[in-house]
This record gives C-alpha cells, structure tokens and sequence, in this order.
C-alpha cells in the first residue's frame, strides 16, 4: 500500500492533452462496439448519400429536399473504438531492492490509464504473475480515474512470473483483438518472448513497457555474493567484479533488445524505462518519441 | 622517545584492541555478501567458483597492513610521541614578584622594585623557550598577572607594570597559590620564584608551613634604617569636647636610635611639633592636643625623611564639632532657660512669640503654649498647646491627677524615674498606635512622641510649672528628647590614620553587631566580621572608611603604607640566584605531526588502492556468462 497519492494533481493536468496511439487497423472495430458514453454514430459529418428504404429518417437532409424534391441522407464519420487492455506485472521481482520498481510500474500504468479516460477510451488493466489476476475495467472520463487509482495503490506484488500461461489465459478470455500495453520486468526464467510472439499473432498490437531498476541493468555490488532469486529463492554463489558487470550489462541489454525485436517484428513498439529516470521524463519522452502516446 | 600522553601499557593496550576489531571488521567486510536480486538469468556463471573454503583467510593482506600501520601511526601521535629525554619537556614556572608597600624603598639611587623587576627579567632570559611562566605579584593579596604563558615580551611587560601597593607582603598566601597553580597547569610543575627582599608581617607568616621544595628565591638587597608612621588616633577629649586628643606612634625599623621631629599642621597652619628619639626595632608614641571646633586637615609630618618616605607623612580629616540651634518661643524665656542651656553643643535662642515666623523654624524649635499661625517646619516641641492648636488631639483636660508612670521600653524613656509627682493642670492626649507614650496619668497619655517627616513631642503641661521642675528626670527627659531628635549631636567621633590591609577595631560592650555599618569613601559598604567585640575589615587600596557603630564613628583614613615586622629567613637548601637550565629542551622534539600525517597518507593509499578503485585488483575475476536465448537456465 502507498502512503501518498501515486500521482499528483499538476502531472495529471499536464497528461489530459495526450492521447493513446496504436498503429494497426483492426478489422470491423469501427462503429462503436464497445461502450462508450455516445451510442450511436458519431458526430462528424462525413458525405451524402441516396436515401434507401429502412434508413434512419432523422438523417434525412430535409432542406436539400425542400430544395431538390430527392431525399439525401447524411452520413457521419464514426470514431474507432478499439480495445485498450494493460497488463501489470506483479510479481515478486519487480518488488525486489525495496519495491521502487514496482511503484514506478504502477505510476506509469496509472499514467497511461488516465490519457485514456481523458480521450473516453476504455481501459482494462490486469494483474499478473503467475495467472492472470482480476483487474479493472476503466472508461467515461477523467472522472472515473479515482477507482484506478484505489485499485493499483491496493495492489500488491507477489508470485513468480509465468508469461506462458498468462497469455494461454489472456487469448482465452479476449477474443477480440486490439492494443495490448504490458508493463513488467520480463524477468521470467522461461522465455517470454514466444508468449509475446503468440499474442502478436492472434492479431493484438503489443505495446511492450520494460521497467527495471538500475541494480538490475547494473548491479553496484562486488567480491563475495550470495545472490538470492526474489521469485524462486534459488541461490548462487559467485565473485563479481568490474569485468564481470560489464558482461552482465552486456547480457541484459541483449535480453532487452530481444524483445524490442519482438515487438517490431510484430508492428509493436517497445520502450525501455529505468526506475532511475523521472516518470514525467518517460511519459513525455521515451512514450511520446516511440509513437505510444502523442 | 617516550609518550607524553599515555603509558606504554596504555598504549599497547589500546593498539591491541583496535587492531583486534580492525581484523574483525576486515574479515567481516571480505565475507560474502547476501542480496536478493529480481532475476539470476544474467548471473548464471559458466563455471562456477569454488566455494570459498576458508571464509576468514586473509585475502588482500596488503589492505589489512595499510590499515594496521596507518591505526599504528594515528595512536603513535594520539599519544604524542616524542623524541629526547623526559626531563627536557617544558615546565610551568610561577615567578612570584613582591609588590609589597616595602619594596618603594630606595636603594642606592634606585628602588627596591627597579632591583627586583630586573631580577625577574633576568630569570625569565634562563628559562628555556618551551616553558611557560605565570607571574604572580604579592603583597597582602596574591594576584596574577599573567597565566602560564611562554611569550616573553607579554611577560616582561607584566613585569613593567608592576608596581608597589600599599599592603605587606604575605608570603605563606603567595607560596600556597603557585602550587595550586602548578599542580592544577596542564604542564610539569617547574619552578616557583620568589623575587623580593623577603619583608613580612609575623601576622601573615606561618613557621610551620613547609616550604616548597621547588623554591628559588632571587633576594634583592635592601636597608633597614627608616622610621615612619605606625598611626594616629585622634579623638575629642573626655574634659572638653572642643579639643582633640592626638596620639601618634613612631616605629624605628633600623638598627641604630634616631633623633626625630613630628610636626602638626592644621588647615596649612602649624599646630604643633616634638622632638623625639626612638631606640632601634622600637616604637615611641607621641601625644597633642589641640582645640578646634572647626573641621580641616590635620598633617602630621616625621622629619628628617628617610629611604622610604612614604610613612613620613599622614593626613587626617577632622570633623566639626556638632551643635543644635534650637529656637525657644516663649513669653516666660526663664522657665525653660536652665534647662536647654545645660546641655552642650546646643545653641539656645530665645524669642517672643510674637517673633514667630514659619520660614525661620527649619532647626528644632519649642513652642512654649501658644498657638502659631503656621505649623514649624522641622522638629518641634510643643509645651501645653491650646486645645485645638495641638498637633495631637486632646481627649481631656484635668485638673490635680497623679502622674502614673513613664514608659518603659524605648530610649525615650531612659533613666526617667518620679515619685509621687501630682500634675496641676494638665491635657491627657488621643495618641497614635506608633505614637510614644512618654508619660502617662490614670486617664492617659500626657506626653506624646511622634516620629515621621518631622519629630514631634507634645507636652500636655509645663515641666517648669509643675513639681517636675523639682525632680532630676526633667533635665534627663529633654536630653533623651534632644538624643531622639538630632542623633548626630551625641555622636562620638574618633579618627585614625592607618595602614591599609587588615584593621581591627575594639567595640563598646553594649553595641549589637547588627547596629555595625563599615562604609567606604563613597559609601558603599565594605565587608566586616565580628567576633566578641572584635571588628575587623581589610582594605586594599588607600583610603578612607567610616565604621559607625551606635552613637560612635571612627573614621580610618589608610594612607600610610603597611609595613614588615620582620625579615623571612630563607631557609638552608633553598635554591638561590639564578638558573642555569640545561638547555636540552631543544632535543626534545613533537613527531605526532608527523605521524599524524603518515597515518592519514597511509588510510588515503589504502582507500585509493582497495576501496575506491577495488577492481584494480583482480585477485579473483569472476567469470560470466552471458545467457543464450535458448534454454536459459536458472543457476542454483
């Protein structure tokens, strides 16, 4: 549980003129099929056509039949209403070295959820490790933001990461396709990246958030180690030094470019976030210069 | 070499108990670290290395030696090593310098104190550079003048300053102060120099005090042949207080009888002289009379002057004779005249009552029955005032009454007694609560006393026209009323010229310590004890100071300086003139500077080679792996 707000009034204010993106057109998702405040069409015009019998009399374009005795019929412009689901990792490992890096996931995810809310999106946010846990389902303005933020301040994190099996659940229970952001660690001891590869292919437009701490990319710690795994307790015992952090360094920035690969195969995008760095830095930089908000 | 702060044994144990929780602590920094990590994919070591067998083996030995060399020279310096002997280590001297009233006696052309301020530089230029000397002047009161201090020039210059005062000189104080002073400094004791003719007073000087046995005495030359002042009391005489009694005491300190002459002046005019001789180590007193009723000064002079002419010489203030101008109004000036002439030092003025004039009442007056257009202006005594003139109400007017009694506790009514005495005419007053009854009849008061701004006295008849006038207690009651209404006119006066320090003064039997008042030239009170009838105060500086004690007041003008009684013999084995110091001093010589700085260059290296760039030394390089993107595995 967090003491103070997760994120603070002036930085959402600064959130409400960004918008989420994503890049794939998805088939039939236009026309409103998930809710929203505004049933119906939408509200721009977009052309005329010839009048046919069952159409709508309220789009008749009655001063162009007072004028040329045919009936037209307004057509207006729908707004696409694709599905925006985010996945938090919850796991033991991103509370590991005080839980600063799970904080930081949970500010960003709050972030991403209030653009949302602004532009009327709707928004469903799940948990996971292991399985994927009950979330919440978010939409109709800024001012249902007050329960997202109840919701992740309540959240805790706990569980070993299982990616395989939380996407078997996520195909399973979301058929319909759209934009998928997952913000988590990706630390599985299994490889993820053929889960993320099956997501991608059942047509989901992956949004990938890598969040770790600075311990994780480069670890400050030299001489005798007794290193303990945050999610399976597993122990090892090694020396470490200078040399031999250059080589870890080495070896995450090559985990983390497999799945930036990942994603861009894939049409995604993928973004690197260090806990060190100022989450209003990310949201406005990294996220708007990658294309994930604008 | 040897340590100035701590013993060996202190020191060993000191380093030993650091040195153990240094290793400790090193062992305890070397062991394997516990850490919990969000992944081991990135760890995971191709080879794995051994295990560490033997977790406390010593593994970067250089890091440890830096360290225990760098812990080894910091308590080297903590303990102040030093190189040379022990006994060349500076010391704390005490120079005592005699400021005593003695030490202005001339010798040869010069005084005791040039001779002795010389001596005193004199010693300072043997004390090696690294002591330190506080100097000390002593007469009656030990005062330093400096702590202990090793610059020279502020040392001298205290020594120029010094100059005599007006007070003996009071050794036995001065020797106990220096070794308190030492034994208190942070420095080893050194020595304490005594720089004086060694002039002392027996009063002050204990024989059975041991001396210290680190004394040097830096005697200075002094002669002996000098007569002076010892003092000179002066008081009114029994027979006739319009003279005053002179008496003066002349002490020969020298060794051979001398033919003097005391000369008195009085207000610049001569009042007197004697010629006189006073034997060898003798005193000789000297008595004067002289009749003034004036105040002025009174000079005395001791010709010829001597080395030392400052007790040659003393003056004395000498106060008036005190009168009361008291105004009589009364149509009948002879019933009252034997009465207020009887009594001396009252100026007695008879007038009529149609004189009466407020402005001229600011002394004491009498108003003899009648009634004044205005009230007096000071004290008054009213005889018989008409009913409703007198300032304290009348209850009653009767006729042919008993007198009953006097009062009996107050100094109103002292020594009053009547037998049998029958008042003719007389008022019975409506007194006060703090009203005195002087005299009461069966009804009430007759005579009324009340104090305030101005002092009142009611009679309610007249003394001269009643049986009182036959009884002895009238002529006492007016005296005792004259007494309570202006004190200062039966006050005795003495004054004394003395010497300043110590004083004591006898007290009459009858006088209550509390009724004792010790004022200085400006009135401040001075501090005083008493012991029996024994009053004793000290004054250091020249002046003069009031001791008023009931209805008497001495006054002690101290301006004749206080004299030795006899010469301090320097005991047998006591160090004398000046020193030779061993000028070894400079061998011995501060390192913990130095080491200091070795002891922080060495933690600096340590820190520089093991903890700051800890990778440069690759005793053991781990070796990693970097993890396949395929079958990635978990190390345990």
């Amino acid at each position: 549980m967090l003491s103070g707000p997760l994120l603070e009034r002036q930085f959402l204010e600064k959130l409400e003129r960004l918008t989420i993106h994503w890049q794939k057109s998805f088939n039939g998702l236009v026309g409103g099929h998930n809710s929203s405040r505004f049933a119906g069409g939408g509200q721009e015009f977009l052309d005329h056509r010839h009048f046919h019998h069952g159409d709508d009399l309220r789009a008749v374009n009655w001063r162009a039949y007072l004028r040329l005795e045919k009936l037209f019929l307004k057509m207006f412009q729908v707004e696409p209403r694709v599905p925006v689901r985010m996945l938090l990792d919850t796991s033991e490992s991103m509370n590991s070295e005080g839980g600063f890096k799970y904080e930081y996931a949970r500010k960003l995810a709050a972030a991403l959820c209030y653009v949302g809310l602004v532009r009327l999106d709707t928004i469903t946010l799940q948990p996971f490790s292991s399985r994927l846990g009950e979330g919440i389902r978010c939409g109709g303005g800024r001012h249902r933001f007050s329960p997202v933020m109840e919701y992740l301040s309540g959240l805790p994190a706990q569980g070993r990461t299982n990616f395989l099996e939380v996407t078997r659940q996520f195909i399973s229970s979301h058929a319909q396709r759209g934009l998928l952001i997952i913000i988590s660690d990706f630390l599985d001891d299994s490889d993820c990246e053929r889960p993320l590869q099956y997501l991608a292919d059942f047509g989901h437009e992956l949004l990938l958030a890598q969040v770790w701490s600075e311990e994780d990319r480069t670890p400050p710690w030299v001489g005798d180690l007794d290193l303990v795994d945050a999610e399976t307790e597993t122990r090892l015992r090694l020396q470490f030094d200078e040399s031999a952090r250059a080589q870890y360094t080495r070896a995450f920035d090559a985990y983390a470019g497999g799945l930036q690969q990942v994603a861009m195969r894939n049409g995604g995008r993928y973004v690197g976030i260090s806990s060190a760095t100022p989450i209003e830095d990310i949201v406005f930089g990294s996220l708007v210069r990658s294309r994930v908000i604008a | 070499m040897y340590f100035l702060n701590l013993s060996l044994a202190q020191f060993l144990a000191l380093f030993g108990a650091l040195s153990a929780t240094m290793v400790l602590l090193y062992l305890l920094g070397r062991s394997r670290r516990k850490q919990v990590v969000a992944t081991l994919r990135f760890w995971v070591a191709a080879e794995q290395p051994p295990a560490v067998h033997k977790r406390k083996r010593i593994q970067q030995p250089l890091s440890l030696i830096l360290q225990l060399v760098s812990l080894l020279l910091l308590l080297l310096a903590i303990a102040q090593l030093r190189l040379g002997a022990r006994l060349a280590t500076p010391h704390d001297h005490v120079l005592i310098l005699d400021t005593s009233a003695w030490m202005s006696a001339a010798s040869g052309n010069r005084t005791l104190m040039d001779e002795a301020r010389d001596k005193a530089r004199a010693y300072l230029k043997t004390v090696p550079a690294p002591d330190q000397v506080m100097l000390v002047r002593a007469d009656a009161l030990t005062t330093p003048a400096t702590p202990f201090e090793s610059n020279r020039a502020k040392l001298e210059q205290a020594i120029a300053q010094s100059t005599p005062g007006a007070t003996a000189l009071n050794l036995d104080q001065a020797l106990a102060f220096a070794r308190q002073e030492q034994a208190l400094g942070s420095g080893r004791p050194g020595e304490i120099v005594y720089v004086g003719p060694g002039r002392i007073t027996i009063e002050s000087h204990s024989t059975s005090a041991p001396l210290p046995k680190n004394l040097r005495v830096l005697e200075t030359t002094d002669s002996t042949e000098n007569c002076g002042l010892l003092k000179i009391g002066v008081r009114r005489s029994a027979a006739d207080p319009e003279v005053w009694d002179i008496y003066a005491s002349v002490r020969n300190y020298g060794t051979a009888p001398k033919l003097l002459t005391l000369a008195l002046r009085f207000g610049g005019a001569p009042a007197g002289a004697r010629k006189f001789t006073v034997p060898p180590s003798s005193e000789r007193e000297i008595a004067f009379a002289w009749r003034t009723r004036a105040a002025g000064s009174l000079e005395a002079n001791l010709i010829p002057h001597d080395r030392f002419p400052e007790d040659d010489r003393a003056v004395l203030e000498l106060p008036p004779l005190p009168s009361l101008n008291l105004t009589v109004y009364s149509d009948e000036p002879d019933l009252l005249r034997p009465t207020v002439t009887a009594i001396p030092r009252v100026q007695a003025t008879f007038r009529r009552v149609e004189e009466y004039r407020a402005e001229d009442t600011k002394g004491l007056v009498i108003l003899d029955r009648f009634r004044p257009p205005q009230p007096p202006q000071g004290d008054a005594i009213w005889i018989q005032p008409p009913d409703e003139a007198s300032p304290i109400p009348v209850r009653a007017r009767l006729e042919a009454v008993p007198f009953d009694h006097w009062c009996s506790d107050d100094p109103l009514c002292a020594g009053l007694r009547t037998k049998d005495l029958r008042l003719a005419s007389t008022y019975v007053f409506e007194s006060a609560p703090d009203d005195v009854k002087i005299g009461q009849v069966q009804e009430g008061p007759v005579i009324v006393a009340r104090a305030g701004k101005n002092k009142t006295v009611v009679f309610g008849f007249h003394p001269a026209l009643s049986d009182l006038r036959y009884e002895l207690a009238t002529p006492l009651l007016f005296g005792n009323i004259l007494r309570w209404m202006a004190p200062e006119l039966f006050r005795r006066s003495a004054v004394a010229a003395g010497s300043a320090g110590t004083v004591t003064m006898q007290l009459d039997p009858d006088i209550r310590p509390d009724d004792v008042r010790v004022l200085e030239q400006d009135g401040a009170p001075l501090p005083f004890t008493t012991r029996g009838h024994t009053l004793r105060f000290f004054s250091g500086t020249p002046g003069t100071v009031r001791v008023l004690a009931a209805e008497r007041e001495t006054v002690y003008s101290l301006t004749l300086p206080e004299l030795w009684d006899s010469k301090w013999g320097v005991p047998a084995g006591t160090r004398r003139g000046l020193p030779a110091f061993h000028e070894t001093a400079s061998l011995s010589r501060d390192l913990w500077q130095v080491l200091a700085l070795l002891g922080g260059l060495g933690l600096l290296v340590e820190w520089l080679l093991f903890g700051r760039a800890e990778g440069r030394v690759r005793r053991f390089p781990a070796r990693l792996a970097i993890p396949r993107r395929a079958g990635v595995r978990k190390a345990s």
